[in-house]
């Protein structure tokens, strides 16, 4: 039951990493000191790890493998939120995207390793690991740039502004997804939004940042887009569309 | 302030329970708390890791047994100067592999040349190449019960073993085939 | 001790087999030879992320995206490795890159050409770190603790680099014509500029017998540069592609693969920083630094304000 709806909803959670790890990937020899440059690029590949797990639940689901759904689907029927499609701003941005981004996968996969799901269950318990680890690095940033210097702090209050209604489509559901709450597949979006918001509002005061009053998400639906991410998937599609799906690379 | 790069803190990693800390390396970081962060997203990139710690590298007293044998680097701590746990490491012989030093022990003392000289005792000096010594206040250790954010990850990560792309028996399919197999190829891998 | 003796103690601690180590007395010119030798390494990992780096973005499928990231942050954490080795010889890490930024620092001109398709991912995988490798081998057993110790984890860890290429080559050679003809278009860009990561040839490489005296290497760049050309001539021979050197011929008398000469020109050129890429190489990095500043300053602000850092 509820294979089809399940199979959007980890399309959705297949496509937030995916792009994430994506942008992250863009720093990989620009970052501000030699460390980082090594550390977000663990970030970004652990994402893109989680997106391939999503991504293969999402072929058992479907029978559409992972590259294909990949590579060879439109920007129209991607199913990420527009957080984390945005290019990747200056290093406050970032980071606080993903700090933004972490908090909520560690309260959503508490939640989903309980999941009736066997299979989501099981692939929410190889990801929390790896995700706590990311929480730490990112909180430890978060704290230290906001209360650094007047420039970090700066900085970061204008990327928590421009960052907060995005985040907040994290907690906007798909169409028809209470079913799957109602199964106990997935979380109640309410409940894990509650959550977050505690546990960030906590950590960014304490990093001397204020939680924006925003209330209402950047975008209503997971299938509104901005015109970043049609320029990011043409380059990222460029190689494999060179040839027919199915050609080896 | 200068445009820095960071203090440099040095990496002791333990690959297994029981086996000694080895010096790795060493990060750059602003603060212990990130240093440790950056010794893990550094030196674990791929498994065998089992705990971390960093120190420092200015709270390191270090000697070569080239130095320790020259007697312009001890100076008697005053009899009523407190004590205090002093971390020990050493480089014994020549290993042809990576390690350099590592944790031998413990002792109680009041300075870094005093720590140093209570070593010397208190170890077996034959065959020593390097000596360190630090004060265990000023060295973070990693939590076990962190180990599985920190360090299990590194396993999944397949594809950053050279063992993930089996090209040796492609290449030596293809060279038998065209009869291009010199002896040393027929026998051995060819890295 | 006089100084004379000081040299006679340190070779023959060297003909022994014993590592020198930071802190034990070694001459002057043994200290700048390696601190010149490893910061141009160490640079060398740095600028060569962004060649690769650029193809992030395009990897054509999940696996590959993977594997690069995964690759081109190896090459971050090999600088990191070699930087930490230098710094040993008493140079910071601030002192190296501003001599690489300003340009008064050397890094292996085979990151000065440009990547202009995907295969080049794996041709560089092949052909420039297995020529990376082949120098290294040789360097895990350079006199120099510190050194020899970044190079054993190095050489452990980029084996994976080469094989990666290597089947990514395999693959386009028994592919579509479009993968064939990009794998021999990247051999033909990359082979020669491989081979000039080896230098000059021994005659006209002033540091050589010094380096090979005191154990930092122990062959010479022609040789590193013959054994390199005899393995992949046979490798590349054997998945059908053509190496683009017209002058190639086997010399039976010693078992070698005689390759045509250099453009030593070129090689120059490049070295000197009026290759294809340079400028471009060296802004790219000039603005991580830059904008990067705020972000040391303000981490470095907050460890000061708490009493550590």
């Amino acid at each position: 039951m509820n294979d089809t709806l399940l199979a959007r909803n980890v399309l959705a959670l297949a496509d937030d990493s995916l792009l994430l790890g994506h942008r992250n990937s863009e720093w990989a020899g620009h970052a501000p000191i030699l460390e980082e440059d090594i550390a977000f690029a663990n970030l970004a590949l652990d994402e893109l790890g989680h997106a391939q797990l999503w991504y293969e639940l999402h072929q058992e689901l479907t029978g559409r493998e992972p590259d294909e759904t990949i590579f060879f689907r439109d920007a129209a029927d991607y199913l990420n939120v527009q957080l984390v499609e945005l290019p990747k701003g200056d290093w406050a941005f970032s980071m606080l995207r993903q700090y933004l981004f972490d908090a909520y996968e560690n309260v959503l996969l508490a939640h989903l390793v309980n999941s009736s799901n066997a299979r989501v269950a099981e692939i929410a318990a190889k990801q929390r690991p790896e995700e706590m680890y990311h929480l730490r690095h990112t909180s430890n940033w978060v704290k230290r740039l906001g209360l650094g210097a007047a420039e970090s702090h700066r900085r970061m209050t204008a990327a928590l502004n421009e960052l907060w209604a995005y985040a907040l489509q994290l907690f906007a559901p798909l169409e028809n997804a209470q079913a799957l709450t109602d199964a106990n597949i997935l979380p109640d979006p309410r409940a894990l939004q509650t959550e977050w918001e505690n546990q960030v509002g906590a950590h960014l005061t304490a990093s001397a940042l204020a939680v924006p009053a925003a209330r209402a998400p950047r975008a209503k639906s997971r299938s509104e887009h901005t015109a970043h991410l049609r320029e990011l998937l043409t380059e990222m599609q460029e190689v494999a569309r060179s040839e027919v799906y199915g050609v080896e690379w | 302030m200068n445009d820095s790069q960071w203090a440099r803190y040095e990496v002791f990693e333990q690959e297994r329970a029981g086996a000694p800390h080895r010096n790795a390396g060493s990060v750059h970081a602003s603060d212990a708390e990130m240093a440790l962060g950056n010794a893990r997203d550094v030196f674990v990139r791929r498994p065998n890791c089992f705990s971390l710690w960093v120190v420092p590298e200015a709270a390191v007293f270090a000697k070569t047994a080239q130095e320790v044998a020259r007697d312009d680097w001890y100076a008697a701590p005053a009899a009523d100067a407190p004590r205090e746990t002093y971390l020990v490491f050493s480089k014994k012989g020549q290993p042809a592999r990576e390690t350099f030093v590592e944790y031998v022990g413990e002792v109680q003392a009041a300075t870094p040349a005093h720590a140093l000289r209570v070593a010397l005792e208190t170890f077996p000096p034959q065959d020593v190449f390097v000596w360190w010594v630090a004060p265990e206040r000023r060295v973070l250790k990693s939590e076990q019960a962190d180990a599985a954010s920190m360090f299990a990850p590194a396993r999944a990560k397949k594809y950053r073993m050279h063992t993930f792309y089996p090209v040796e028996p492609i290449m030596r399919e293809l060279k038998s085939a065209q009869g291009m197999l010199d002896n040393s190829e027929k026998t051995t891998d060819n890295d | 001790m006089t100084e004379t003796e000081q040299l006679q103690a340190f070779e023959a601690r060297i003909a022994r087999g014993e590592k020198i180590e930071p802190g034990d007395w070694m001459p002057d010119a043994y200290r700048q030879q390696l601190i010149r030798m490893i910061s141009q390494h160490a640079h060398s990992e740095i600028i060569g992320m962004l060649p690769e780096g650029v193809w992030l973005q395009r990897a054509p499928t999940l696996r590959r995206k993977l594997v690069l990231l995964a690759k081109v942050q190896d090459e971050g954490g090999h600088g990191q490795y070699l930087y930490h080795a230098a710094e040993t010889l008493g140079v910071t890490r601030a002192e190296m890159i501003d001599a690489l930024l300003a340009g008064r620092a050397k890094y292996s001109s085979v990151f000065n050409y440009p990547t202009l398709t995907w295969a080049d991912i794996g041709m560089i995988g092949w052909l420039v770190d297995g020529a990376a490798i082949q120098n290294q081998t040789m360097l895990a057993h350079c006199s120099y603790g510190p050194y020899a110790r970044a190079m054993v984890r190095i050489c452990a860890e980029e084996t994976f680099h080469k094989k990666q290429g290597m089947e990514q080559i395999i693959r386009y050679t028994r592919g579509t014509p479009r993968q064939k003809q990009m794998a021999q278009d990247a051999l033909n860009r990359w082979w020669w500029p491989s081979l000039m990561m080896f230098g000059p040839h021994d005659a006209t490489s002033p540091n050589s017998a010094q380096l090979i005296r005191w154990g930092i290497k122990t062959k010479t760049n022609d040789e590193l540069r013959q054994d390199f050309v005899n393995k992949m001539v046979s490798d590349f021979h054997a998945v059908g592609l053509t190496i683009p050197d017209p002058d190639l011929y086997y010399d039976a008398s010693s078992g070698n693969w005689i390759s045509g000469e250099i453009n030593w020109d070129e090689f120059w050129r490049v070295v000197k920083g009026d290759g294809p890429c340079n400028a471009e190489r060296l802004q790219a990095r000039r603005e991580a630094q830059e904008n990067g500043a705020w972000v040391r300053e303000a981490l470095a602000a907050y460890a000061a304000a708490r009493g550590e850092g």
